[in-house]
């Protein structure tokens, strides 16, 4: 079985600027819709809460969402995920804890008015009110003036007495996923649920994170390039380089038309598609500069045509089994794992098209221009 | 290539690579299929269930939390306040000091976020009297700046880094005890860069005693060990005898010893008498030299081999607040002690406690137990009244190899340095799955897995025939390296990882078309058979190997950069990728060129 009966002939250099035009178009309407959309990002960049969600009966989003502001949530987003028959959701939350800055400070006023403050604390980060009063005071009392609907109390802990005079408190606030589990058992009051993960990502971690995915992302090309620079020639870095960020930009495209979470795992997708784009990129390559030893003389952009067209049969080929093999990822896939799968199947097609159409025609280009310079000197 | 003697030394090492590889499947096998679900991060239950001619047990291909359920937690132990905090305090044992020389006049000011004190006296023959005072007793600062009537004394920066190291250290011992008391079979901690621990909890699914780890500072604390019921864990033992299913002995003391520790709680709970309560001494293992080498390395389950019960007075006689400094110290014998000292309040209060408590003539000293965050960590006896507030606990080192003896004592001091300044701690970030989505993940993932495999191997042998077959061999034995080399590096399996592995399939299908196409290019030459085989090996040889590096290298900053399952998705990509190139420059051109030379097939079916 062969795709091309015959030896192919097309003219892809040919047509290198209808294939420029469509590829600048899609990378600048990404461009573009980075600030008029924006990404969807997950809570391992945001920070906050993310909670998976199963019912044994089928809920609408609504409800759940419905349940959920009733409950205090103002910013609960849900989402359904897998078949429709799983009844599972993904449930995300902005804060971290229930304690924010203007409970601390109700809190602080509602205690001064009850006993003598020697210290108070708010550690937002973990939901925890440190204080320290002047007398011992009743751990019920603390209870019932730091508390509020939006803001559960877990648990008062008396600390004792402290060397230093004075007595410490710790009053523990509940965390997120706890208060959405009130409020849904509150909101649906017939349904049972199972939790199935929580996943909990402290604003500054999320920060760390996202620095450290898009230097991850920038020593990826970088190392690439350098080994292309040293295993080929100068003028072959700058095509795949170009290539490179093209499908980068297009698969996030991916994640910014579907709106899917952008987390780790599409950082994870986004480094693959980068190997896998060099690769391709360089398996045309090496074919030019074999063809270059080979046919010594032709016009530079005649040698490229012909080694794409001769290793098109593998390009098409390898490309179509790779995203054969994402096929039982797609429909078995649930969650991060089928936008995994659907970003990596994107990507396999964009990185086969830029190989042909944006490293091959970049690497022609920079040939004629350095040419150009060469030429005096070769007369 | 001919086929020559080599030719049979090539068939023998890659059978032998994969009867290796089969071999070292075998733990993985037994543990995902044989052991019950519960025993499944239990090496020593592994252990029991293995034939004998079996690889070790750790060389077994262990499920990651996303899909055994579990807790994995980042957790970021706040040194930078801690600092502050310690600053703060030396600040005020400084004018303490003064105070008691006599140089009331000096103004001490404390500059925590600089490790800064100002001082400002009433001349410049104050000042530099105040500086010869303090600088021999706080040899943790030095001068940063004179100005005429004062002075500012600064941390040294080694000093502030063994502050910041020691904190970490003992979060992670506080976190670790804290964990230890669950009962969770396999823990695995470690340090994290120089503020973070990762904790990670296999089958542990309750993140409401996560919070546990963080919710309370750990307190350092000095209490009396009791004296009027000498034989109180005797006669319990003796009136209500423990399950013996329970381990729990009674040992000479008399005390109670088991080697968990919450059945002896259980055990004691409620029976002491009132007053009085039971606390727990975490006796150490001993130490293996190359664990104490790397002290970053995981302490598996817990790092206590015996527990022993110890009856306290209920009453805490002085908390680590007023501790100075502690440190170890050898004598010139060779002894080796923990010394510690107290500030000025501290100094008052010891030299209470102790000229009550301490031996004298008709009686016995008592024993002063030093405890931290509920777990005593060693209980000396008070021989002499100690007045100058400073203290040396020669506990009976004698009898143990000397570095455990050294090791015992560091953690000791470790205990008492940052005990009375714990760096506050918070949950960065934490993953938490429950079982039941596990199963799922894995249910779902291998029919993916099982799915793609079947449509690539399907489409190789409909596409290139006979050699499609012997491409499909290769894709075979590369599924079986791979999870092999998982099994050897001990790699937990990821959902991303079952990703990785079927893309890294999909992807190492490339190095066999680049060959195969290139074969028929060849044939479409003209060559013969022959020919056409050799010529497709050798020219694309420098291909495969470029388009491999490159991935490699993607896959190698993934690893680097990445953590928890992602990072168990590059270590797949990175093992197949290296598998890829063994199978398809190695196994496929053995056998396509046995069927050329071997066979002397003068066509290629492909």
């Amino acid at each position: 079985m062969r795709i091309f009966k015959n030896k192919t002939s097309f003219n892809f250099i040919g047509h290198q600027r209808v294939a420029l035009f469509i590829s600048s178009l899609c990378c600048v309407a990404v461009f573009a819709g980075i600030p008029l959309v924006g990404f969807n990002y997950g809570v391992d960049f945001s920070g906050g809460t993310l909670v998976e969600i199963q019912f044994p009966e089928t809920v609408s989003a609504e409800t759940i969402k419905e349940a959920g502001t009733q409950g205090g949530l103002a910013d609960l987003q849900v989402q359904g995920i897998g078949a429709r028959e799983d009844n599972s959701f993904l449930l995300r939350l902005g804060g971290t804890t229930q304690l924010t800055p203007q409970h601390a400070a109700q809190a602080e006023a509602a205690i001064r008015l009850q006993a003598e403050l020697k210290s108070f604390y708010a550690d937002l980060d973990n939901g925890l009110i440190n204080l320290r009063t002047a007398n011992k005071v009743d751990a019920e009392m603390l209870n019932r003036e730091a508390g509020t609907a939006e803001a559960a109390i877990k648990e008062v802990r008396e600390l004792g007495e402290s060397q230093s005079g004075g007595f410490d408190y710790q009053i523990v606030f509940s965390g997120m996923a706890e208060k959405l589990q009130t409020a849904l058992k509150a909101g649906l009051k017939e349904q049972k649920f199972e939790i199935r993960r929580v996943d909990y990502v402290g604003p500054q971690v999320g920060k760390q994170l996202k620095n450290k995915g898009i230097a991850a992302l920038i020593y990826a090309a970088l190392a690439i390039i350098a080994y292309i620079a040293f295993r080929f020639d100068f003028k072959f870095g700058p095509g795949a380089l170009l290539s490179i960020v093209h499908d980068m930009v297009l698969v996030l495209g991916y994640y910014l038309i579907t709106q899917r979470e952008f987390n780790l795992t599409a950082v994870a997708a986004l480094l693959t598609v980068v190997g896998y784009s060099v690769n391709d990129t360089i398996v045309i390559y090496d074919r030019i500069r074999e063809e270059m030893a080979r046919l010594k003389g032709k016009p530079f952009a005649e040698i490229v045509n012909l080694s794409i067209n001769e290793t098109l049969s593998r390009t098409i080929l390898t490309s179509g089994v790779t995203a054969l093999s994402l096929i039982g990822l797609l429909i078995f896939g649930v969650g991060e794992i089928f936008d995994f799968a659907a970003a990596m199947f994107i990507g396999i097609f964009v990185a086969t098209y830029s190989s042909i159409f944006v490293a091959s025609p970049v690497t022609v280009w920079l040939e004629k221009y350095l040419d150009k310079d060469k030429k005096p000197k070769a007369i | 290539m001919k086929l020559g003697s080599g030719w049979w030394t090539r068939l023998v090492i890659i059978l032998l690579v994969a009867l290796f590889s089969c071999w070292f499947l075998v733990p993985s096998y037994y543990s995902l299929f044989v052991l019950k679900r519960e025993d499944r991060n239990k090496l020593e239950e592994l252990e029991k269930v293995l034939p004998w001619w079996a690889p070790p047990a750790r060389y077994r291909l262990s499920l990651g939390l996303d899909l055994q359920g579990g807790i994995y937690m980042i957790m970021r132990v706040d040194t930078k306040t801690a600092l502050m905090k310690s600053t703060d305090k030396r600040s005020l044992q400084i004018s303490a000091l003064l105070k008691e020389k006599n140089l009331t006049a000096v103004q001490v000011e404390s500059l925590p976020e600089a490790r800064q004190v100002r001082l400002v006296a009433a001349d410049a023959t104050m000042a530099a009297s105040a500086e010869k005072t303090l600088l021999p007793e706080f040899k943790d600062f030095e001068v940063a700046s004179r100005e005429g009537n004062s002075f500012v004394l600064q941390m040294k920066a080694t000093e502030a880094m063994r502050f910041e190291t020691n904190a970490l250290e003992q979060a992670l011992l506080v976190v670790r005890q804290r964990i230890d008391k669950w009962g969770v079979a396999e823990v695995e901690l470690r340090k994290l860069g120089n503020d973070s621990i990762q904790v990670s909890l296999p089958g542990h699914d309750n993140p409401e005693q996560a919070r546990d780890l963080i919710g309370k500072t750990a307190q350092l604390e000095f209490i009396l060990v009791d004296d009027l019921y000498p034989d109180f864990f005797e006669k319990l033992y003796k009136e209500n005898p423990p399950a013996p299913e329970l381990g729990i002995e009674l040992r000479p003391g008399p005390t109670l010893s088991a080697k968990e520790s919450q059945p002896l709680l259980d055990y004691v709970a409620g029976k002491a008498p009132d007053n009085r309560m039971v606390l727990l001494e975490c006796e150490i293992e001993q130490q293996s030299p190359e664990m104490m080498a790397n002290p970053n390395a995981s302490g598996a389950s817990s790092s206590c081999s015996n527990y022993l019960a110890h009856l306290l007075e209920k009453t805490v006689s002085m908390t680590g607040d007023s501790l100075a400094s502690a440190d170890v110290t050898q004598s010139e014998k060779g002894n080796i002690a923990v010394s510690l000292s107290f500030d000025a309040q501290g100094t008052k209060e010891f030299a209470a406690l102790t000229t009550q408590h301490a031996a004298g003539p008709g009686k016995k000293g008592r024993q002063l137990a030093i405890v931290l965050d509920g777990v005593v960590y060693s209980a000396p006896e008070l021989k002499v009244p100690i007045t100058n507030g400073q203290a040396q606990i020669g506990k009976d080192f004698d009898s143990r190899p000397r570095e455990q003896q050294l090791a015992e004592a560091q953690m000791l001091a470790l205990v008492l340095k940052t005990g009375a300044m714990p760096a506050p701690v918070s949950v960065g970030e934490s993953r938490q799955v429950g079982a039941s989505l596990g199963d799922e993940l894995i249910k779902k993932g291998s029919y993916a897995a099982v799915v793609g495999l079947l449509l690539v191997l399907l489409f190789m042998a409909m596409y290139y025939k006979l050699t499609g077959l012997v491409v499909d061999i290769a894709l075979v034995l590369n599924g079986l390296l791979i999870l092999a080399g998982l099994a050897i590096f001990g790699a937990t399996l990821t959902l991303p990882g079952i990703a990785g592995f079927v893309l890294t399939l999909g992807m190492a299908v490339d190095a066999n078309v680049l060959i195969n196409e290139r074969i028929r290019e060849e044939l479409d030459r003209g060559n013969t058979a022959r020919v056409a085989v050799d010529n497709g090996y050798n020219r694309a040889f420098w291909t495969i190997f470029d388009s491999h590096i490159t991935t490699l290298f993607a896959a190698a900053i993934l690893f680097w950069t990445g953590t928890g399952p992602i990072r168990g998705f590059a270590t797949t990509l990175i093992i197949g990728m290296s598998a890829s190139l063994f199978t398809a420059i190695v196994v496929t051109r053995l056998i396509n060129t046995y069927l050329v030379h071997g066979r002397g097939a003068k066509t290629v079916s492909i």
